[in-house]
Formats: structure tokens, sequence, C-alpha cells
């Protein structure tokens, strides 16, 4: 078999060159004795047949080249002969080697880190069956005013009308969010994450329960029976995987839901809940505002064409459409779009600029690699004039070139990935938990081939630049001349510094500007006293506190528990607290000449003693106290901000909202996180306070779906100890009831900034590492012009230069480069900046003191990068530099 | 190098060679020589031309090689037809044929 024949050779002459070696010149040998004896048969001297012999034959050596060049395989070995040979030249290098090394793997790291990033949000369908088929719907409203084009939440009409109309679409909804809720089993009552989801919610994510079904219609309807699905990590640490459990009853915020079903293990929702019950959507209650969530899934045979315009017919028919209450003239018109961009549109723009600024990291890197080599070639000027002089051919410099860059390439990745993996694994634990709407941010395929087609595209780039240069090599001139430092090279490696500056001083920018913002979002006046507060927040999301006295009861009974603690002044319970997200009302004014009219305003309730027990100061009238009661005259606290807002700034106390409420008070204005219209992560905003007693039973059984209350302790003696006291003190007034977490003021403020502390985190890596890669190129430029320069700082010296002169005069190529890039890089920030003016808050983008902290960075990094290797001058010995020419 | 008619024509030092092959095993120079012979001294094969020919078809499956001893006791590499190689040889002469046929042809039209 010819190919079977192929096959030997080729390994034959890869693994067994020797062999092949030795018979080839036997071969020849025995040819040339062969000519040989035929030569002296034919009558010549032995002399004469020697010299015959040979000229037939025509050099020994040069046949079997020419066997040898076009054997199978031949062009391989010459490869790995110049593999070795660059290995080796590296190996030679050890601080150029380490440099690059060093630099590319940081480079790449942080992109692998980012795009594993990218790649788990934006690129990976998501982990269902047909993710092209899933979608969620868009609202898409034009108006003079204001334009967008975004998800929105739907109401109980929306969802009533979609599930009806849309024959498209296998339509679900669920809440917003999963909440956290008490699951008693046995005697140990679990804090646990419960998602509620309509029926066909499994269906439309095409999850089947190993155990059981999914949620039945009748299951789905208002008041239908009580049944929950559990989540395979639960079923497995509450119930030891019993499969028994289909059927049983457990007791879940306080109410007998019988198990139906279990998920896969594995399963993930866009929920990720621990256990999921019925939503039981309706018009009324929570459906009567946008409280759900849809998610769709497209009908075999059906086009997402049609489906949008049955959703249109359908939605823009209904009577009252929420959508034009304060726009009524604009266009609004509705379309499905998957599921994936729907989930994470909001970490959309984060992550993309995220991967622009590892990028701009990966071009400063390119520019100090291309600044590396390039010396390195020019220094290896009289060593490629030599084999060109020897015969070797363009082609076979550049290669030899291109593959030790290769080289560098691949190592500098691999090392990059195992960066990036660290760089990710420590980001990964900066987020919050729940942060991220995917279950995990893995490095998969697609990473490897973007870290593997990143690290080649650095080596190209950097590599490209020293080859055009190499090409250039004249044969006499740098065989004869050994000094190599050309007046051009150095402009080059200058620009390509200013260059990377320019991009350092964009991310230390932009970095600069949310670290200022974040400081300017942490340092808001508080409004309140913020030292020694202790919060422990439960959940009240049980039948049991649907009912007003029992939620009285145990809000007196707790807090008088707290009270007893030792060193506590002061306790009270509220819905919310300053920083915290926060719920609102849409509120109705009753008299004088605001009659008639309405507004939204953030809406939270506290217990007798909150304004005290957070020092809030007292405007006008009076605290709320014990005597608001349930049976005594409604009343409200208003903030400063709803004052001015609503009675343009005069006294609200004695006027009345809503049918009957009397506002009694009016409070200092404090920040905190705005569900009404939020332009920063936090604000102040009109706010309006009611007494926890003064609750309906309809709020009751609405509000703890969403919100986990406060139990606020000020205390004056030690912290230490403070919440397992708190946790006792909760059990006496409900041992049912445990906490789900205790927090600090701080601890809420830094919940709630999350991601601008993310954002700050992440770029101020990024610009640090842009500062670092910077100050490397630098430092190299200076170091290797002194290297170069060692012989004509001599003579200087020798002279009578100061060594002063002289260092400055080194000196001056690193400093000026970075100065054009400073300049450059503040020119490039002006424009490049303006996309950050949404993400940043109290601070304009042109921002004096971000610009001096930036300059001022650069030029004492500049200074340090310059002088450190320009110090080496100092030993520069005059006399030995000459006597050594 | 080879002499020139084979440069001009690829494959015909190939053909040659499994011609020359065709009765039975040689080794380098008897392959030299009997492709000298049999052309009637129009093709003189050198050895620069020849070895790297020899070694490719062997590569190619076309022949097989063994250590043998000469006429007059000299160790020599000996060469012969593999089947692959008849087979080679058969679809070159045809081919072969084909050419010359088709040249003759074309340098007959006037």
């Amino acid at each position: 078999m010819p190919v079977l024949a192929k096959a030997r050779s080729l390994l034959r002459n890869l693994f067994l060159t020797q062999r092949v070696e030795q018979e080839l010149d036997l071969e020849v040998r025995s040819h040339l004795q062969l000519l040989i004896d035929e030569n002296l048969r034919a009558g010549m001297s032995p002399q004469q047949a020697q010299r015959a012999a040979r000229m037939e034959l025509g050099g020994a050596e040069q046949v079997k080249q020419q066997v040898r060049e076009q054997r199978l395989g031949d062009s391989l070995h010459s490869w790995i002969a110049d593999c070795r040979f660059g290995a080796r030249q590296l190996y030679k290098n050890p601080g150029f080697t380490l440099t690059v090394v060093l630099t590319l793997a940081l480079s790449v790291g942080a992109n692998t880190a980012i795009f594993s990033l990218v790649n788990a949000l934006l690129l990976k369908s998501l982990p269902y069956s047909h993710p092209e088929s899933m979608g969620t719907i868009y609202t898409r409203i034009n108006s003079s005013s204001a334009a967008s084009d975004e998800r929105h939440n739907i109401n109980g009409e929306q969802w009533e009308l979609l599930r009806d109309n849309v024959p498209a679409l296998i339509s679900a909804v669920s809440s917003v969010g999963t909440s956290g809720v008490n699951l008693k089993a046995g005697s140990s009552v679990q804090y646990v994450r419960n998602a509620r989801v309509s029926a066909r919610y499994f269906d439309v994510l095409a999850l089947q329960p190993i155990l059981g079904r999914s949620f039945s219609e009748e299951e789905d309807r208002p008041h239908g029976p009580k049944a929950a699905i559990l989540a395979y990590g639960l079923w497995r640490s509450v119930f030891g995987e019993d499969p028994a459990i289909l059927g049983r009853s457990i007791l879940l915020k306080g109410e007998p839901h019988t198990v139906i079903g279990v998920l896969p293990q594995g399963a993930t929702t866009p929920l990720n809940a621990d256990v999921y019950t019925p939503l039981q959507p309706s018009r009324s209650g929570e459906g009567g505002g946008t409280n759900f969530q849809a998610i769709t899934r497209l009908r075999e045979a059906a086009t997402w064409q049609e489906a949008d315009a049955q959703i249109n017919r359908t939605w823009l028919n209904r009577p009252g459409r929420y959508e034009l209450v304060r726009n009524p003239s604009a266009k609004v018109s509705y379309h499905s779009v998957p599921l994936q961009r729907g989930q994470t549109e909001s970490l959309r723009p984060q992550v993309l600029a995220l991967m622009l600024a590892a990028g701009l990291i990966l071009l400063i890197a390119c520019a100090n690699l291309a600044g590396l080599t390039l010396v390195r070639m020019l220094r290896r000027t009289s060593e490629v004039a030599t084999r060109l002089a020897l015969g070797a051919s363009n082609w076979q410099i550049q290669r030899q070139f291109w593959i030790e860059n290769l080289l560098l390439a691949l190592i500098g990745g691999a090392v990059g990935t195992g960066v990036g993996f660290l760089g990710l694994r420590s980001l990964l634990l900066l987020l919050p938990e729940r942060f991220l709407p995917v279950a995990s941010v893995p490095l998969d395929g697609r990473v490897m081939a973007f870290t593997l087609a990143v690290s080649v595209l650095t080596s190209v780039l950097f590599g490209m630049l020293p080859a055009l240069v190499a090409r250039k090599v004249d044969l006499r001139s740098s065989m004869a001349d050994r000094a190599v430092a050309s007046a051009g090279s150095l402009r080059l490696r200058q620009s390509l510094l200013a260059g990377e500056v320019a991009l350092t001083v964009v991310l230390l920018a932009g970095s600069g500007l949310l670290i200022r913002s974040l400081v300017h979002l942490e340092s808001l006046p508080p409004g309140f006293n913020p030292n020694r507060l202790m919060v422990a927040k439960a959940s009240l999301d049980d039948a049991h506190y649907h009912d007003p006295a029992a939620f009285r009861k145990l809000l007196d009974e707790s807090t008088a528990a707290m009270r007893q603690i030792p060193g506590v002044e002061n306790v009270a319970v509220g819905s919310q607290l300053p920083y915290e997200f926060t719920g609102n009302d849409w509120v109705t004014f009753s008299d004088g000449k605001e009659a008639g009219q309405a507004g939204g305003a953030d809406w939270v309730y506290v217990t007798a003693g909150y304004f005290e027990t957070l020092q809030m100061p007292l405007l006008s009238g009076r605290y709320f106290n014990e005597a608001d009661g349930p049976d005594s005259q409604p009343v409200a606290v208003v903030n400063q901000s709803f004052a001015r807002k609503f009675y343009g700034g005069s006294n609200p106390v004695g006027r009345h909202i809503y049918k009957d409420t009397l506002i009694v008070g009016e409070v200092a204005d404090v920040p905190l996180s705005s569900g009404l219209d939020p332009v920063a992560p936090i604000q102040t905003e009109e706010t309006l306070y009611v007494p926890a007693a003064q609750l309906e039973p309809h709020t009751l059984s609405i509000i703890h779906v969403w919100f986990q209350p406060d139990w606020i302790v000020r205390t004056g003696g030690p912290v230490e100890g403070l919440t397992s006291a708190m946790q006792r003190a909760l059990a006496k007034a409900d041992p049912n009831l445990p906490a789900s977490g205790f927090y600090s003021m701080k601890d809420l403020l830094a919940r709630t900034l999350a991601t601008q502390r993310i954002e700050v985190a992440l770029l101020g890596a990024m610009a640090a590492l842009a500062l670092l890669l910077s100050a490397v190129g630098i430092f190299a430029l200076v170091a290797n012009m002194v290297a170069q320069r060692t012989r004509e700082i001599g003579i200087r010296m020798a002279l009578g230069s100061t060594l002063g002169q002289v260092m400055l005069q080194i000196g001056r190529s690193g400093a000026s480069a970075s100065l054009v890039g400073v300049v450059l890089g503040l020119a490039l920030s002006a424009g490049a900046l303006r996309v950050m003016t949404s993400v940043i808050y109290g601070v304009g983008v042109y921002d004096l003191t971000t610009i001096f902290v930036v300059v001022l960075t650069i030029s004492t990094v500049t200074l340090l990068a310059t002088i450190i290797p320009a110090l080496r001058i100092a030993s520069i010995d005059p006399a030995r530099t000459l006597r050594e020419e | 190098m080879a002499s020139q008619p084979t440069t001009l024509l690829q494959g015909t030092l190939d053909l040659l060679i499994l011609k020359a092959l065709a009765t039975g095993e040689l080794h380098g120079l008897g392959i030299s020589r009997r492709i000298e012979q049999i052309t009637g001294g129009t093709f003189v094969v050198k050895p620069g031309s020849l070895f790297p020919a020899l070694h490719r078809m062997e590569e190619e499956g076309w022949t097989s090689s063994f250590w043998g001893d000469s006429e007059n006791n000299r160790r020599a590499k000996y060469y012969r037809l593999t089947k692959a190689g008849k087979r080679q040889l058969e679809a070159e002469s045809k081919r072969w044929g084909r050419i010359s046929w088709a040249i003759a042809q074309a340098l007959e039209a006037s």
C-alpha cells in the first residue's frame, strides 16, 4: 500500500534520522566504489579511476543534501531545528524573555479573564434546549421627550392577554427575582430562596422534573392549592434525596405546601431559587402593578414576526395603558428579543467597556514588546548579517525571527491563561452573590481559542515592526559597524512609548473618575447617624403575619426583647433603611390647592422610635409615637424632598393625603436606592413614612413578598456578641423566625454600591496594569540607551561633562516621550471619557482633580522609571570604557 | 545534475527508472548504466538526480530496497519494483505513449 509506505518512510525520517543518514552514507560510498571498480576495469590507473569516479559523483555531500531535501518530513525537520535554535536564543537572554513573558502573561491574562465574562454573559447559549427559540418582550417607547427600548415587567392584565391571545408563543411569568422565606422541615427552620412562577414556566425552559411534575393550571389559579417544586440541591441537603417526598407537606412561609416535583441536578433557571411555588397571577393585588417577568418560547412552525404581531394586537388594545400615564402622546410598540439578551442587557455596557479596557492593555503591551524586540533585533544585526553572508535566504532569517516570536507568544499565552484563571476566580469572589445572571463563568474551549488567538495576534503585532526593520539590514555596513542605535529607531521607540502612555492616561483618567464618583456616593451627607447601628433582616413573607394584630405583636415583643440587651440604647423596625432599595406608592393629595393631584413617592413603614433610633433630624411637627395605633387617626411623616416637590417647600404638617391620612411631621432627607426614578445608585428623593401599626391586611399580605424588614439597634456598648443576642431576642418573639443576615450601615451601603465598587476595582486594576507596563517601557528605553551609549558617555565624561548633565541627556529620551504621551492622552480622554457620563455621579467628565492626579501619577512614575536606569551612568568609568574600544 | 531532456519533462526520469527496474533488481549504478543502454546513450543520469529520485520513489512505495553483493563482491543497495511500482510503470507508459503520439501528430501537422 503506497499510503502505508509513505507513513512508514515519514516516521523513519523523523524518528530514525541517524539510521536513515547512515544508510544514505553507505549507499553513496558504495556507489563511488562501484564507479571506481568500473573505471579500473576500463583500464584506468587507480588515481585516474578515483578522480573520474569523484567527478561523476559530483560531491558526496551535495548528493546527500539533495536526497535530504526531497525526503518526506524534511520541512518539519528544519522547523524543529529552528524552534530549538529559537528556544536556545531565548534561554540565553533570560532578562528579555522574562520581561516579554511577564508582559504577555499579564495582558493576555487580563483579556482572558474579561473575555470569560463576555463569553459567559453574551456569547454562550443559555443552558436550555433550543435556546434560540426562547425570548422575552421589550417595550419600545417613542415620544418627543424620551425614547426607550427595554424589558419591562408586566402586570396581570398583560399576562392574561399574553397567555390567551398569543398562540405563537408558550408564555410564562415569574416573580421579579427571588425572595428569602422560611422553610420549616421537621424541627429546623431554614432560610431559603423562593421564586414564584406561573404554570408552563418549566415548559418554556424545557425543564422536566426528575420526580413528579410541573405546576398545573389549577395550582396557578388565584387561591389554588399550595404546591412546591424543589431544586435538586435543597432536596438533597434538607430531605436527603428522599424519593417519597412527593405529596409530602412542607411548611413554607408558615403555610403547608405539597411537594409535587423535584428539578434535575444542575438545572438552572433565570431565577435559580431553592424552592418554587405557584405565582397565581391575577389582575388584582400584585398583578395590579407591573410585578411579573415574562419569558416565552416560540412554538414549532410559528415565527417571531407572527408572535410580535399577536402581542402588539392584544396589548395595544388595553383601555388603561400604564406606559402612557406620564406621556400620553408616546408611541408604544412591543417586540420579542432573545432571552439571553434580555437577561444580560443591563450588564452589557459594563462588560463591553471592560473588554475595551482589556484591549487597550493589550495594545500597550504590544507597544512595549515591539520596543523590546526592536532593540533585540538591532543588537543582532551583525548576527543576521553573518547569516546572510553565509548564504541564508531572507526568508530563512525572517522565519527564524517569527518562530522566536511565536514561541514567546505561546509561552506568554500559557502563563497568561493561568493568570487569567486566577484573575477570574478573584473577580468572581469580589462579586456579590447572585450578581451575574449566569450560574458559572467557565474557561471553556471558546475562551481558550480566544486566548490563543490573542497571544498569536500580539506576537504578530509586536513582531511586525522589528521584522520590517530587519529587512533593511545592509550587509556591508552592519558587518563593519558595531554601533547600532540609529536615530530612526530611537524615534520609533519613543513614538511607541508616547502611544502607550497616552492609552494609560485614558485608563487612569477613566478609573479616576469612577473612584471620584464612588467617593462622592459614599460621602453623601447621610441625614442620620450611621455609627453604632446593627441591623438584622428577617423574612415576614409568612401567612401568619398577614394578620395586623400578629404583626404588631411580633414587632412589640421583639423590640422589647432587644431593648433588654445590655448597652442597647434604642430599637426600631422599618421596611427599609437608608441606602436600601425602596418601594414606592402613588400618593393622592386631598386638600388645599394640591387637591386631586397625585404623584409617586418612596414608601417606608416604620415603628415608633425609627427616626429617633436613626437620629434623623425632625424639621417640623412630630415623630411617630406609640399612640399612632390601628384605631387612631391615620398619620404619615414626609421628608424634605416630599415637601419641596409636592407642597412647593411650604410646611406639610397638617395636610392630608390619600383619603384621610394626616401628615404629622417632616424629617430630613436620607439617601436611598430608588425604584422610582433612579438617576444614581443612591440619591435623596420624596419619601413617605407610615406607622407599621396602621398597615392594612392587604398591604401586609403583599409588602413582605418583596421586602424583608430591618430590626435596627443603636448600641452604646460593644458590638461583639450583639448579633447573637439580637437573634435570641427575635426567637423569643417567634422561635420560627431566623434572621437572614446581620449588617452594619456600612455593609448596607456597600451592598447598594456593589456595582460601583466592582467597576472601580476592575478598571482600577486595569489602569494599574497599564501604568506598570508603561513604567517598564520607559525603564527599558532608558536602560537600553545607557547600555548602548556607554562609550559616548565615557567620552563625554572624559571631556568634562558632569554626571547630572549626562543623566539629563540620556533620561530626556524617556521623559520627553512620556510628556508627549500625557498630552496626547489628555486630548484622547477629552473625547473618549464622554461615554462615561452615565456611570459617574457627582463629578464631571472634565474633572480637574482627576486630571491633576493622573498627570502627577504619570510624572512620578516617569521620573522613577527614568532615574533608576540612569543611575547606572554613575558607575561608568570613563577610562575603562575608552580602553575597551 | 541531470542531462537536459530529463529536466524538460517532469516524470521522464521516474519512467526511465521504473522501466530499467522492470527486468529485475539493480543497484544505483546499475540503474544508471541500464538507462544509458536502453536509451542508446541519450540519457545519462548523474547521482545527483538519481538518488533523490530513487529515495522519493521508495517513499512513494513504488520500489523497495535491500542490501546485497555486487558482481565483484561489493556491498550495494539494490532496488526492485513493488506491485504499486509495476502499476505505476504501466500507467506511466500509457501516458507517455499518448503524449509522444500527440507530440508527433502536432509536429506532422502542416
